[in-house]
């Protein structure tokens, strides 16, 4: 593997950083070299959240070029719009399809784009599109919470997954608490099954 | 006040599993954040103490060892500031032990003071300072570039590029402080501390804490008889550390090439971005990396100057390399031309740089052309952009906060000046609260409240939360006792030094060794401090906090009025952790869709779809200031019946 770069956007409280840090240590497990980005302290609070993997022998810095993102793995519509620049023009964008609105447009009397819309413009940057319904796989699960380990689930069942689903098994047991484990892994199949079955919107 | 108790138990629950850093089996590799990578190096260095007070980018490395220092057998604690955790590290050190304190970059102009003499007093143990820098600002008032606190004070600075080196720095940082008796700075930015990447673990050292105090005034006592002997010690002792910096293993040539056209000299993250951006435009360069970024490696820097015709320097914010790269060139390479950020600027020296940032500069300096058409994906990216609304830091839904500075602005309104601090609240400047009309640094609140008061006239409001009082509010505050100031001093104590991460300070009951400890109560210091005016309110009594503030109002002095309540995240990972269920706000048909609260107060919880106003109940927790400011009573909470 030359370099596989995944973009993860979303909103603070999302669950971004944990889904970024299975994916690195997933890789880590499997022998690669890996770098992470996240974003702490004022950034995270309730505004837009980026993180960045990046696998590869060579990779060293810690943020993606724009244009050349192989995964977009957008966490909230709008903030999966935001993060579009870094993705390649063969990129795949999983998206879920649960929306926070931000507090400008009810401020400012705004609606919320429509889904057409959403997707019509991430198909300027990439036809690959999958919207997931990660939010109610999530409930389904057992925790709204775990939409992060739905759309890597998601992403496992396409191509494009850098790494295997043992080693994210292995990840989500190291660095998720045993109580909320079998949610997690709940979630993952379900993220999985999702795709694999074709239930993906659009 | 409600759940007051909550603070006792804290958070130390929140703290993630770190016991992965625990473990001693050397040539394990691991994927680490690079604050963690520190931590790991602290145990791996045998420090036995080490001190901080929590600022973005540096919380994790306290929080870390907080979480595991008593396995570790490390003291640890949140100090009340920067400048009391490097006193206390550095009497540590002074007795031999080795000591580590962290902090974020402006938190090194809070420890400066002391910083700048013990540098002439030195050290006996091993003493590091983490400086952790913030290019762009994510979560910091400026971005100021602390390399040059090196070239102050005359320590020695060491600076990673990346999770590995922070760990081995750490190291290497404490025996050069033992080699030289000097303190040594190691200074992360943003990228290198949040960034997550493999370290292979080396053997752990068991800390030693039992130190031993040598009386000897002549070193220790910076009177100006001993302190004048004491400067030529230091700059000799720089003289030793340039030997150090010559052939230390972080100075190295990575990349020689047989053109002789170009040398790049890079340190930190701008050597990451460098490496990729020269090997995107297909650069055959020489790679000079830098990790002992003070003293230089003159020498080395020099042969590497003679060796190319031209040489880029490649770093982050201040051209802090490039000034002493010219400086050396005038000695020793007077005809090699060097492009960076000076004389003409092919790199910005603000913000943070990235791989496309420094593949332009090095294709103009190159006179090559850039493989991606950025500008295509710029254009094609603005027309998205162009109707995307913004999704900035905001107050969190049920934070305590929105409804202090709501019933404040309610009650003195838009011509009083609201002076606000370092922390959450500061995020109420925004529409539609506006409750922030300046903001510099830590307990700076207070003191311009005064200034402010004293020539308006008006009604002054200085805002300041509760670790940030104990930091740095009480001299500001005593200043308003003394003088007379006629200002309100509204300590918005939500039990927790919440933007970094829900760490203890004093008030709180709780020490970073998870050992409770008698809480210092905010309103008893207003009350010692000589402040005759001193409140207690909870801010969601927003009738009782009305007339409290009316009283403040009507004195001719300065008042302190506490608004105690809990970080809303903490009570919701307190209720998640039980299991309880969290409620949420609910609207009735009374509404009339009249947006006051959606207007008032700017709750992310509370949303509006096709023109109707909705909750959004992954967010709520049921705080109930929406009920309190409904004109229809057209919310209904049950957690308030």
């Amino acid at each position: 593997m030359k370099e596989f770069n995944i973009v993860l956007a979303g909103v603070g409280g999302q669950g971004i950083l944990l889904a970024a840090e299975v994916l690195g240590t997933a890789a880590i497990k499997e022998g690669l070299n890996v770098r992470v980005s996240e974003l702490h302290g004022m950034a995270q609070r309730g505004g837009a959240v980026v993180s960045n993997v990046r696998i590869g022998e060579k990779v060293l810095a810690a943020t993606v070029l724009e244009g050349h993102a192989d995964v977009l793995l957008g966490f909230e519509p709008l903030e999966t719009l935001r993060s579009l620049k870094f993705a390649s023009e063969k990129a795949l964008v999983i998206m879920s399809d649960e929306k926070i609105p931000p507090t400008e447009l009810a401020a400012k009397m705004m609606k919320y784009p429509s889904m057409e819309e959403i997707v019509e413009k991430i198909h300027r940057f990439t036809k690959d599109v999958i919207i997931v319904e990660a939010a109610k796989l999530a409930k389904k699960a057992g925790n709204i919470l775990a939409q992060n380990i739905v759309l890597i689930g998601a992403l496992a069942a396409t191509e494009k997954m850098p790494v295997k689903t043992e080693s994210v098994m292995e990840a989500l047991r190291e660095l998720v608490p045993p109580k909320h484990l079998d949610i997690n892994v709940k979630a993952f199949k379900l993220g999985y099954e999702c795709v694999k079955k074709g239930k993906t919107k659009f | 006040m409600r759940d007051e108790k909550l603070s006792l138990k804290l958070g130390r629950s929140l703290l993630p599993n770190l016991n992965v850093l625990l473990k001693d089996s050397p040539g394990k590799r691991v994927l680490l954040l690079g604050n963690e990578a520190i931590a790991r190096g602290i145990l791996e260095a045998g420090i036995g103490i080490v001190t901080t007070y929590p600022g973005t980018p540096a919380s994790e490395i306290g929080d870390s060892i907080s979480a595991i220092a008593r396995d570790a057998g490390i003291y640890m604690e949140y100090s009340t500031n920067e400048i009391v955790a490097v006193e206390v590290a550095g009497g540590a050190a002074n007795c031999g032990v080795r000591a580590l304190a962290a902090m974020k970059h402006v938190g090194l102009n809070v420890a400066s003071d002391f910083v700048m003499t013990l540098a002439y007093a030195g050290v006996r143990g091993g003493f590091v300072i983490v400086t952790a820098d913030d290019p762009e600002c994510y979560s910091s008032q400026n971005e100021q570039d602390n390399r040059f606190y090196a070239l102050l004070s005359n320590l020695p600075c060491l600076e990673p590029s990346d999770s590995q080196e922070a760990k081995d720095m750490t190291i290497s940082a404490i025996e050069i402080s033992e080699k030289l008796e000097l303190p040594v700075l190691l200074r992360t930015t943003t990228r290198v501390s949040h960034t997550r990447g493999p370290v292979t673990y080396g053997r752990l050292v068991k800390p030693n804490l039992k130190g031993e105090f040598i009386k000897d005034v002549k070193r220790l006592v910076m009177v100006p008889a001993n302190s004048r002997p004491k400067h030529p010690v230091l700059l000799r002792s720089v003289e030793k550390a340039k030997e150090i910096s010559e052939s230390s293993p972080y100075n190295r040539v990575v990349r020689e090439a047989k053109d002789r056209e170009f040398g790049i000299i890079s340190s930190s993250s701008a050597y990451n971005y460098m490496v990729e951006a020269a090997d995107l435009l297909g650069l055959n360069v020489g790679i000079l990396k830098l990790g002992m970024t003070h003293p230089l490696p003159e020498k080395m820097i020099a042969k590497f100057l003679r060796k190319y015709e031209k040489i880029v320097v490649v770093e982050e914010l201040e051209p802090y390399l490039e000034m002493q790269i010219k400086a050396i060139a005038k000695d020793y390479a007077s005809d090699v031309d060097v492009y960076g950020k000076m004389s003409k600027q092919y790199f910005p020296r603000e913000g943070e740089l990235s791989t496309r940032m420094v593949a332009m500069g090095l294709a103009k300096i190159t006179s090559r052309e850039l493989p991606v058409n950025f500008g295509k994906v710029d254009e094609k990216f603005a027309e998205v952009a162009r109707t995307l609304p913004a999704r900035p830091p905001i107050l969190c839904a049920g934070c305590p906060h929105r409804a202090s500075l709501y019933v404040m602005k309610k009650v003195a309104g838009e011509e009083a000046v609201y002076s606000t601090d370092i922390g959450c609240y500061a995020l109420g400047c925004a529409p539609p609260l506006r409750a922030g009309d300046m903001m510099t640094c830590m307990g700076a609140s207070i003191g311009t409240t005064e200034g402010i008061s004293k020539v308006i006239g008006e009604n002054t409001f200085a805002i300041i939360g509760d670790s940030t009082f104990f930091h740095a509010g009480i001299p500001g505050l005593i200043n308003a006792v003394y003088n007379n100031h006629k200002v309100i001093v509204a300590v918005l104590d939500n039990l927790a030094t919440a933007m970094t991460g829900h760490q203890p300070h004093p008030g709180t009951g709780m020490t970073g060794m998870h050992t409770p400890s008698e809480r210092i109560l905010i309103e008893k210091v207003a009350e010692g401090c000589g402040v005759k005016y001193v409140r207690v309110v909870d801010p969601f009594k927003i009738k009782e906090a009305e007339a409290v503030l009316k009283e403040a109002l009507a004195r001719s002095g300065p008042s302190v009025i506490v608004f105690r309540a809990p970080c809303a995240l903490m009570v919701v990972r307190e209720k998640r952790r039980k299991g309880a269920e969290v409620v949420v706000c609910k609207i009735t048909d009374k509404c009339t869709n009249c947006l006051a609260c959606v207007k008032l107060l700017g709750c992310p919880a509370l949303i509006v779809e096709d023109g109707k106003v909705e909750i959004n109940e992954a967010l709520c927790v049921a705080c109930g200031l929406c009920v309190s400011v409904c004109p229809c009573n057209a919310i209904e909470c049950a957690e308030m019946d």
